[in-house]
Formats: structure tokens, C-alpha cells, sequence
């Protein structure tokens, strides 16, 4: 799998157009034809010019901007808030609920219409829920008035922005998993030896989960202290990690006709591997939430961890004993016909969004261009307390972000989200994930078989897709499919 | 002088002899005259007005909603859903989730009321003696009581953390380090939930029965001692049934506030690990502002008031009797 | 057993439920004071050797503890969240009126359902029947009917809401303290040429009047404590301090256990002291007027 690496490679505007035009039937692409405008709009000064833009339309009136973000963000949203007001006199609000309750609201408010806010910061797997609603704002035509041509082309991750053809909002965070390794035991060259004796191949940063799995059984030795991984077997990040396995096997979720596939024999593989996996992991996997999870990898007492820009942040910091001494990698892939297919995965992310219930949408919108401008989303990602990490291909040259992360993490970091493979963007993505986890921690726990598990759980996601609509859900799982990474989209059955 | 309600809706209570002036229902001149509205049930309408709109109306929504597959996610106002017969009703009766939802609940109150109402009579037998500090241990002993619900249960989160100081005491008991992560435990999680519903409202059941031992005609039990009987017959036959009212009234109102759940579930677990620790309450919201199936839980709604107010009335009966 | 030895292992229990009750308080003080390196440190840390009070400020005074956390390396970040100030504000709006509100009806009402009857013998058992049902089960349609009267995330309909479901505890309370107070001297005023509401407001409400305050207390304490509806029925605009204790998660750091002390600690305070207040009718308000001392 080459590395398309600096931002040379098919734009994200490029696939999406492929994309979008190989839907039978489907509607012309919302992204061909821009209109003469946004030619006009440079990618360089874009957020100067929003800015006047979104001054000239609030004229006199007395125009304010409410903002719904997550707990804990507001570090990456106020500083560029607070240049917004400077350059157009337009206010900002920021309206806080807690980071694991925003979709909901965001959801109540397409039942409440109560105004509360013009923007929201909901998470990107919960978009096709909200767009399906009737609360989200289609952005094409603002897109096709003010977008400029390349101002998709450097961010390396927008499959999330869109549904069913249409822009929603802007992606402002690189949330790609991946992996960190302990990179004093990789180096260790007695490791190396013993290790490649066993095994016949060498010691590095694993391209394949079986590769991954057998480093960590190598690496395990409780009894001297040591584990194989401080992966996670929660209930709810056990999904994501399954999801990763059973993509590596060459198989999309659902076939052509919804069909779930993930009880295929890839699917069951996947899970056992998984299940087999868990001996070597440390004893808080079945417990510990993210934060724990850093403070334990940060311990350097751990073979391997996967996690996300933030697990960095802390890695690199004080807190952590293990800064420095750290290899990283995409999440493993998997061997297809022979072949290494590496599929990365983006699980979380953060749009703007705007709310139809907003009385200035198109401000409101302008504020979003301005805000994931390649300027102000430097800005925002600067902030080291936040939760937004790189996502455009300038902000891997940024000096201050270079040292919040290092520039060997944001070499892997940048690779794992070229190629990252989207979540499941349906409508009902939380029924379906749930019962992906309820299933999978299930077996994991050994109270069901690894095929029963994934059988029931696939009668179930034949029920939810039912129930969301059949033929709705296809549209977007064409599309959705369609916008899979070029590289991926045809290794994938 | 205990009274419990056992009463009509408007009884006055009348000294011997007293003079009696029976109010006459009078219309007012004015606006209330001419409006035909008599003036005291004028005094009643605001009262009236705010409970028709916040509550007797959505219960009526209620009642549409139950039959209908309303999902705002849709796009579709309420009017609009779509109506779907009896079919919620019978998706409930299959549900096992809402089935477990109910008898988690139920094992929930039973439990909780079991332990107060021990705990209660407990203590309150160690307070019908005087020392001179019992007054600061009354007080220190209802603090609970007097937390916000939310603030207690973000206490009990903090106490019972796999590193918290719950495990540390048992570290030191037991003698070995015991970090048990209780919140995460599907079969243990619905304990930290329990004991803070407890720990909260326990002081309510001793105040209660307090109370009432305090306001024991005393000639019973001083006869009783002179008669010669042992302080467990005195409890067991005196005090106990002579407790009953006030026992009674309090398990009915506790059962009904520990049925409704919800503050301690929500922070505490969110029904999690995998709806293990769900009460009723919990999987209505989960249903509701999760998974937005708000014509679902409309029918959810529907079988639990009916069955709550239907407890309710059957088991107010005896006690109106009983007193 | 010797009696010594007895009175002092009750006294003793005594003193171990004491412990009980106080101990999750006194967790939520420390660890108000603990700096983020003792919130989840094993072996938990009891009492911090190096208290701080970054904690609270970071709650009350957002700007001063960005100013000592850049003076201070390793100090906890300080973007987490706005300030709780509007919490407060937000709450202590809504709870006033709402008391006020439910004191304001549930005295008229409860008057005329004491000196008239109104509605007849089981009128007042129809209030009841509002505390009987769980909140969770009429909060979806309220939501629903909210927003289409464009009342969801407003403080009118939070304080509407909040009125409605204290008004049983208002009318039954104020209900038992009026039968309380002797009809005679109502009476006698009447005679003398009041009328029925003058003697009322004249006569009775003085004699009810530490009643109705306990009442208020009570009431305050219910709102200000109040959380299901606060959750679904507000988006942002309006935040009350149950909520708020919410917001307090990092990025980097998870849930701020010190902060959410901290906000807990200081919003449980008026609770606290308003409830040892009416302490001699709190088991009155709890059952509804029940059972009175």
C-alpha cells in the first residue's frame, strides 16, 4: 500500500466526484459546477473573506452567533471565536453540554425547535441521524456560493461531511486510530533476535494483526511486569477495534443489497482473533476508560496501545514516563489475495453544523468556512487542552503543533488519516454500533459463542435497517461506500 | 399527637364546642361573578391551570403517542406520526429489556425500602434515650438527606472509583490490593446505585419512625414494664403495631420515590454496563433521548403509570382502613 | 451485660452512623481540595498534604485560574468550561419563582379546599397522583408540547414545569398547617364583618406563616435539587447547577473529579443550610403533611 503522504495524492473532492457520479440514478454530485463566486475566493485569505462576507449580510441588524460544543472544547473554539467578533462585529456564544450528550441535543433540538443555538460541534457519526431529522442546514448552496475550489483538497479526512450527496459541515478534527508501541522493547535487540527466531520474521511495527497479536503474546510476561497491550475491552471500545479486524479481512459491513456481512466467516475470524487477543492485555482493559488507559500505557510497562491524537498529547507530556520512547503505526491491516491491505480507521471526528432552526443559516455557515479555514484551524488545533487534532495538511508543518505531538507521531498520524476508512454512516449508527458492542463484549466475556454473537447481532441490524427504511438507508450506503479510500474501495468485497 | 391522612379531601379538624362557621361557596361581584366562576373555585384555578398544562395534557398526548411510531429523528411533528394500533403494546410485551427494566426496578425498591426501613428502626431505638449530644448526631445523622441528589451520587462515584477509598478500605481489610472496577461489573454496578439511594434516604425513614416512637402514648409501655416484660416483647408487641401508621405511610412514599429512580442511575452507570443496571426510569430516557423511539416509550409510559396509580389506589385503601 | 459497656456500644453505633452520613460529604470536601494529581492517585489520597484551590476557582473564577495556571506547570487546564456563575444565576432564578409560584397557588388552593371543599372529598388526592407517576414518563410530551409553545429552553417553561410538580407538596403541606390553625378565630373575624378571604389573610396566614416559610424552604430545596427535567427540557441557554456539575470533562484529562467537587460541595450548600432550617418539617413535607411531629 504506497504512502500518499503530503497532501500530493487524489483530492478528497476528486473521490467524492467518482464517488458520487458512480451512483446509478443517483442526482447530479453537489460539488461539480461551483458557481463563479467561489473562484473568486481564494483558499489563502478565505477566512478574511467570509469574515466580510458575513459582516456585509449582518449589516446594521443586530446579529449573534450560538454555538452548542462539547464539554472540554471550548479551548479550540473560543480563540477562533473571538477573531470571528473582531473581524465582523458579530458576537459569539458558546453553549456547553457534556461532550458524550451533544448529538442528543443537538437531536431534541429538531424535536424542541427552541432556537438554542445557530452552530453545533456535534460528533461526525451521528450526522446521517441528524440530517435524516430535518435539523441540519444541506450546505450545497452555500458550498457552491462560497467554497472555494481547493478548500476541501488539504484536509485529509471529509467523508464524514457528507450524506447521501450533500454537505452537512465541515470535519475540524483528525480523530484517525492508531497505534503506539514501546519503542525501547521494538529496539531491543536481543527482543529482535528471540523475537525473529520464533516467529521468522522481524520485530517492527506490525502490518497485520496477526502480526500485532503475536508481538503482544511475545511481550507478555506479567510475572516480570510486562504486558503485551493496553488495548481496550469495554464495552464500548471493543466495537472499534473489531471493526478494524473485520475490515482488514477484505469485507464491507453490509453487501450491495444490506445484507450484514459481519457474521460472515471474516467476521466470526475477526471476533475470535480478537477474543484470543484479550489474554494479552493488561488487567485494566475490561475496565478502564480512555483517560485511565493513557495513564497506564504512560507507565511504559506495556507493549502496544491504540488511541487517538489526545493519547499523544498525554504521552508527550510530564505525565507520561513512556515520552519519547515511542513507535507509531496505522491500526494493522490484514493479508487479501496475498496482498497487505492496511484500512485505518477515523471513528470519531467533530463537524460544524448549522441548525435550520437558525435565523441566520447563512452566516452561520460563513462562520464555519472561517472557522475551518486553513488559518483558523491552525489555531484552533494549537490548543493543547482541546480535543481537535490535526486535520489539514498544513498543521503537520505547524511549529507549536509539532511539539505538542512530535513530528514522528504526526508523520504516522497523517498517513493513518489519508487512508482512513469512514464509521458506519447510517441512519441509526447508534443502534447498530450498540448492538455491535452488547454482541461482541458478549463473546468476549465468553457468555456467547463468537458466531452467535455476530449472527444475533445481525438479525438485529436487519431489524434497524427495516425499521430506519430500506431504500433510504441504501442510498446513503452506496454513497457511503463510494467514498471508501480509492486504494480500499476495490480490495473490499 | 400523630395524624395521618386518612381522611376526606377537605376536612377541618373542630374543637369541642367551638363555634363552627361553615364557609358558603360566595361568587364574588366582578369579573368572577359575571364569568359564572364561583370564588373559591377561583382560588383553586391557578393551581389547576399549571398541573392541566403541565401534566394532564401531556398525559393526554401520552395516550396518543402510546399508538402511534413517533420518532422526531423523521423529521414528522407529533401530530403527524404515523398511527400504529396496539402494535407499541405488543413490541413491549417481546421487549426484554423493558420486562428486565420493570423487575429491576421492583427488586431495586424492595431492596432499598428492606434495608432503610431496618436501618431506621435501628437507629431510631438507639435515640428514645437522652444523652447530651443527641441533638449534634440527629443533625449529623440527616445530613444526607439534605445533598442534592446529583451531588451525592457524583460523591458515590468519586467513593466507589476502582482507586477510590471504598477499595482502599478493603485493600487494608482483606490485606491485598482490590482495585474492582464496581461500576463497570455488570452484576455488581447496581450496588454503588443502591447504597447511594440508601445512604440518602435512610435518615428520612429514621426521622419518620423517630417520630413516631416519640409520640407513643408512654402509660402502654410503662405498663408493660411493670408487668415484667422483656424490651424485645415490648418492642415486638407494643411498639411495632402501634408504629404501623407511620411505617406504612412511610414505605408507600418511599417505595413510590425509590420507584421513580433516576438521578443516581444516570450519574452513577447511565443503566450501563449493557443496561445491566437499568430501572424503569432509565430505560424510558435511554428509549427516549437515546434512541428518540418516543412513540415506544409513550406505550412504556402508559403501562407504568397505569400500574404505579393502580398500586397506588389498592394500597392506600388498607391503609386508610388501618388508621 | 454490664450497663456501662451497653451504653457505650450504643453509643457507639451512634457514632458509626455518623461516620456512614458524613463520610461521602467529607470525600466530596477533600477532594475539593486535592490538585489533580490526588483525584484518582492509588492509594487514594485521604486528606491532601498540598491543598489547592484551583478547583474552585476554576468554577467560580475561570480568569484566575488561567493566571495561576500559567504561573504553575503541571496545573490542571484551565479551558475547560465558562465559568458556573450562570449555573448559579439560572438556578437560583428559576427556583425562586417557581417558589413562589407554588407557594402563591397551592395556598389558595389549599384555603379553598380546606374552608370550601372545594372539588369535593378526593380533590386533593388528584395532586397527589402528580408525584405518583414518574417524571420520565410525561417528560417526553412535555417536551413536545414545550416546543410547540415555544417554551423548551426558556426559564418560563423550566419555572412552569418546576411549579406544577411541587404543587402537591405546597397544597398538602400548607393544607395540614391551615387545619392546624384554629377556624374559630376566623370565624370571630368574620362575625365582626370581614370577609371570608380578609379574615383569612388577616387572622390565619399570620398564625400559618412559619408553616408557609418551612414550606418555601422545602420547595426551594426541591428545585434547586432537580435534574430530569433540567437534563431534557433545557439545550444550553438555560443551565442549572445539577447540570453543570456535568461539563466539567477535559480532553486530556477525563472527568475533573477535584472541579466536580468542588461545583457539587458549593452548590449542596443551600440545600444543606436551608434544610436544617425547616428540619422540624421535613418529615411533614416529605409525606405530604402526613405525619407531623
Amino acid at each position: 500500500m504506497k504512502r500518499l503522504f503530503n497532501g500530493i495524492g487524489p483530492s478528497r473532492r476528486d473521490v467524492l466526484k467518482a464517488g458520487a457520479t458512480g451512483l446509478a440514478g443517483f442526482a447530479m454530485s453537489p460539488l461539480l459546477g461551483r458557481g463563479a463566486h467561489a473562484e473568486q475566493w481564494a483558499l489563502k485569505n478565505i477566512h478574511e473573506t467570509a469574515a466580510a462576507k458575513a459582516k456585509e449580510l449582518a449589516g446594521s441588524r443586530n446579529v449573534s452567533l450560538k454555538i452548542m460544543q462539547p464539554s472540554g472544547s471550548l479551548g479550540n473554539v473560543k480563540p477562533v471565536g473571538d477573531l470571528w467578533t473582531k473581524a465582523t462585529g458579530i458576537p459569539v456564544h458558546y453553549l456547553e453540554v457534556p461532550l458524550g450528550e451533544i448529538n442528543q441535543k443537538v437531536l431534541l433540538e429538531a424535536v424542541s425547535k427552541s432556537g438554542s443555538f445557530d452552530l453545533a460541534l456535534p460528533a461526525t457519526f451521528g450526522i446521517p441521524d441528524l440530517a435524516e431529522s430535518g435539523i441540519l442546514v444541506n450546505l450545497d448552496k452555500y458550498a457552491q456560493k462560497y467554497e472555494p475550489t481547493d478548500y476541501q483538497k488539504d484536509v485529509l479526512y471529509t467523508i464524514g461531511d457528507y450524506y447521501k450527496g450533500s454537505l452537512y459541515g465541515y470535519q475540524t478534527d483528525g480523530d484517525t486510530y492508531l497505534m503506539f508501541y514501546n519503542k525501547d522493547w521494538l529496539d531491543n535487540a536481543d527482543e529482535q533476535k528471540g523475537f525473529s527466531d520464533k516467529h521468522g520474521y522481524a520485530l517492527k511495527v506490525p502490518d497485520t494483526w496477526e502480526q500485532l497479536d503475536a508481538m503482544m503474546e511475545w511481550f507478555h510476561r506479567p510475572d516480570k511486569g510486562m504486558y503485551g497491550g493496553a488495548l481496550f475491552r469495554t464495552q464500548y471500545f471493543i466495537a472499534w477495534e473489531w471493526w478494524g479486524r473485520f475490515h482488514a479481512k477484505g469485507f464491507y459491513p453490509l453487501a450491495d443489497d444490506l445484507t450484514p456481512q459481519i457474521n460472515n466467516d471474516a467476521g466470526i475470524a475477526a471476533l475470535e482473533e480478537l477474543i484470543a487477543a484479550s489474554k494479552f492485555l493488561y488487567p485494566g482493559a475490561r475496565t478502564n476508560g480512555l483517560f485511565e488507559n493513557f495513564e497506564a500505557f504512560g507507565k511504559g510497562d506495556k507493549f502496544a496501545d491504540i488511541g487517538w491524537g489526545g493519547t499523544q498529547k498525554f504521552l508527550n507530556s510530564d505525565k507520561s514516563k513512556i515520552k519519547g520512547r515511542l513507535a507509531f503505526g496505522d491500526m494493522p491491516g490484514g493479508m487479501v489475495n496475498g496482498e497487505l491491505l492496511r484500512t485505518p480507521y477515523f471513528n470519531w471526528g467533530w463537524n460544524y453544523v448549522v441548525s435550520s432552526v437558525s435565523p441566520d443559516p447563512e452566516i452561520a455557515y460563513l462562520f464555519s468556512l472561517f472557522a475551518c479555514s486553513p488559518v483558523m484551524s491552525t489555531i484552533a488545533v494549537r490548543d493543547p487542552g482541546g480535543y481537535f487534532d490535526p486535520i489539514r495538511g498544513i498543521h503537520y508543518k505547524d511549529p507549536q503543533i509539532q511539539k505538542t505531538y512530535t513530528e514522528e507521531f504526526l508523520v504516522a498520524h497523517k498517513h493513518s488519516m489519508i487512508n482512513s476508512i469512514p464509521d458506519f454512516y447510517l441512519k441509526g449508527q447508534g443502534e447498530y454500533f450498540d448492538e455491535l458492542r452488547v454482541n461482541i463484549a458478549a463473546a468476549d466475556a465468553g457468555t456467547k459463542t463468537a458466531k452467535a454473537a455476530l449472527d444475533d447481532c445481525a438479525a438485529s441490524w436487519e431489524r434497524i435497517t427495516r425499521r430506519m427504511g430500506k431504500r433510504s438507508q441504501s442510498v446513503q450506503w452506496h454513497f457511503l461506500k463510494a467514498n471508501y479510500p480509492a486504494g480500499i474501495r476495490d480490495r473490499l468485497k | 399527637m400523630i395524624e395521618t391522612e386518612a381522611r376526606d379531601g377537605a376536612g377541618g379538624v373542630h374543637a369541642a364546642g367551638a363555634l363552627h362557621v361553615e364557609a358558603e361557596p360566595v361568587g364574588r361581584s366582578g369579573l368572577l361573578a359575571r364569568l359564572g366562576i364561583p370564588f373559591n373555585v377561583a382560588l383553586v384555578l391557578p393551581a389547576q391551570l399549571t398541573i392541566m398544562v403541565v401534566v394532564v395534557v401531556p398525559t393526554l398526548i401520552v395516550l396518543w403517542l402510546a399508538v402511534t411510531d413517533w420518532q422526531p429523528t423523521q423529521d414528522l411533528a407529533w401530530w403527524q406520526a404515523q398511527f400504529i394500533w396496539f402494535w407499541n403494546f405488543n413490541d413491549l410485551w417481546y421487549d426484554q429489556r423493558f420486562i428486565n427494566a420493570l423487575i429491576r426496578t421492583v427488586f431495586v425498591v424492595g431492596v432499598c425500602i428492606g434495608v432503610e426501613l431496618s436501618l431506621a428502626l435501628a437507629l431510631a431505638l438507639l435515640f428514645v434515650e437522652e444523652w447530651w449530644w443527641k441533638r449534634l448526631a440527629v443533625s449529623v445523622i440527616i445530613l444526607p438527606m439534605m445533598v442534592v441528589p446529583v451531588d451525592a451520587a457524583n460523591a458515590f462515584f468519586m467513593l466507589f472509583n476502582d482507586r477510590g477509598p471504598i477499595n482502599h478500605m478493603i485493600t487494608v481489610l482483606i490485606g491485598r490490593p482490590f482495585t474492582f472496577s464496581w461500576l463497570s461489573d455488570p452484576t455488581w454496578a447496581m450496588l454503588p446505585i443502591m447504597l447511594c439511594e440508601i445512604w440518602q434516604w435512610t435518615p428520612l425513614m429514621f426521622l419518620m419512625v423517630l417520630t413516631g416512637m416519640m409520640a407513643l402514648p408512654q402509660n402502654q409501655v410503662r405498663a408493660a414494664v411493670a408487668l415484667g416484660a422483656s424490651p424485645v416483647r415490648i418492642f415486638r408487641r407494643i411498639v411495632l403495631p402501634l408504629l404501623m401508621p407511620v411505617i406504612g405511610i412511610a414505605v408507600l412514599i418511599r417505595s413510590i420515590e425509590t420507584f421513580k429512580i433516576f438521578d443516581p442511575v444516570y450519574i452513577l452507570t447511565r443503566g450501563q454496563p449493557g443496561g445491566a443496571t437499568e430501572t424503569i426510569s432509565m430505560y424510558m430516557y435511554n428509549g427516549a433521548f437515546v434512541y428518540f423511539r418516543m412513540g415506544y416509550i409513550a406505550a412504556a409510559a402508559l403501562i407504568v403509570l397505569v400500574l404505579v396509580l393502580s398500586i397506588c389506589i389498592a394500597l392506600s385503601k388498607p391503609l386508610k382502613r388501618h388508621t | 451485660m454490664p450497663r456501662r459497656l451497653a451504653i457505650f456500644l450504643r453509643r457507639m453505633a451512634v457514632v458509626v452512623a455518623m461516620v456512614i452520613a458524613f463520610f461521602p460529604i467529607f470525600w466530596l470536601f477533600s477532594t475539593l481540595v486535592k490538585p489533580y494529581d490526588g483525584w484518582a492517585a492509588w492509594p487514594p489520597v485521604w486528606i491532601s498534604d498540598h491543598p489547592t484551590l484551583q478547583n474552585y476557582r476554576i468554577v467560580f473564577f475561570p480568569k484566575a485560574a488561567r493566571a495561576f495556571a500559567a504561573k504553575q506547570s503541571g496545573s490542571l487546564d484551565y479551558k475547560v468550561s465558562g465559568s458556573a456563575w450562570k449555573a448559579f444565576e439560572d438556578s437560583a432564578i428559576i427556583s425562586t419563582c417557581a417558589t413562589f409560584l407554588s407557594i402563591l397557588f397551592g395556598t389558595l388552593a389549599a384555603f379553598s379546599i380546606v374552608r370550601f371543599r372545594t372539588g369535593g372529598p378526593n380533590y386533593a388526592f388528584q395532586f397527589l397522583t402528580v408525584r405518583m407517576m414518574p417524571p420520565i414518563a410525561v417528560v417526553v410530551p412535555i417536551v413536545a408540547l414545550f416546543s410547540m409553545l415555544r417554551l423548551a429552553d426558556t426559564y418560563f417553561g423550566m419555572i412552569l414545569a418546576y411549579t406544577a410538580f411541587t404543587l402537591p407538596f405546597s397544597i398538602w403541606m400548607i393544607r395540614s398547617f391551615i387545619e392546624e390553625a384554629p377556624q374559630e378565630l376566623e370565624g370571630a373575624a368574620m362575625i365582626h364583618g370581614m370577609g371570608q378571604m380578609e379574615a383569612f389573610i388577616k387572622v390565619t396566614l399570620p398564625l400559618v406563616k412559619g408553616g408557609i416559610l418551612a414550606t418555601a424552604l422545602f420547595i426551594f430545596i426541591l428545585n434547586w435539587s432537580e435534574f430530569l427535567f433540567a437534563l431534557v427540557l433545557t439545550s444550553g441557554n438555560v443551565v442549572t447547577v445539577t447540570l453543570q456539575v456535568a461539563n466539567y470533562v477535559s480532553a486530556s484529562s477525563g472527568k475533573l473529579y477535584g472541579v466536580q467537587a468542588a461545583m457539587g460541595a458549593i452548590s449542596t450548600l443551600p440545600v444543606i443550610l436551608f434544610g436544617y432550617i425547616i428540619q422540624r418539617h421535613l418529615v411533614r413535607g416529605l409525606t405530604f403533611g402526613a405525619v407531623k411531629r
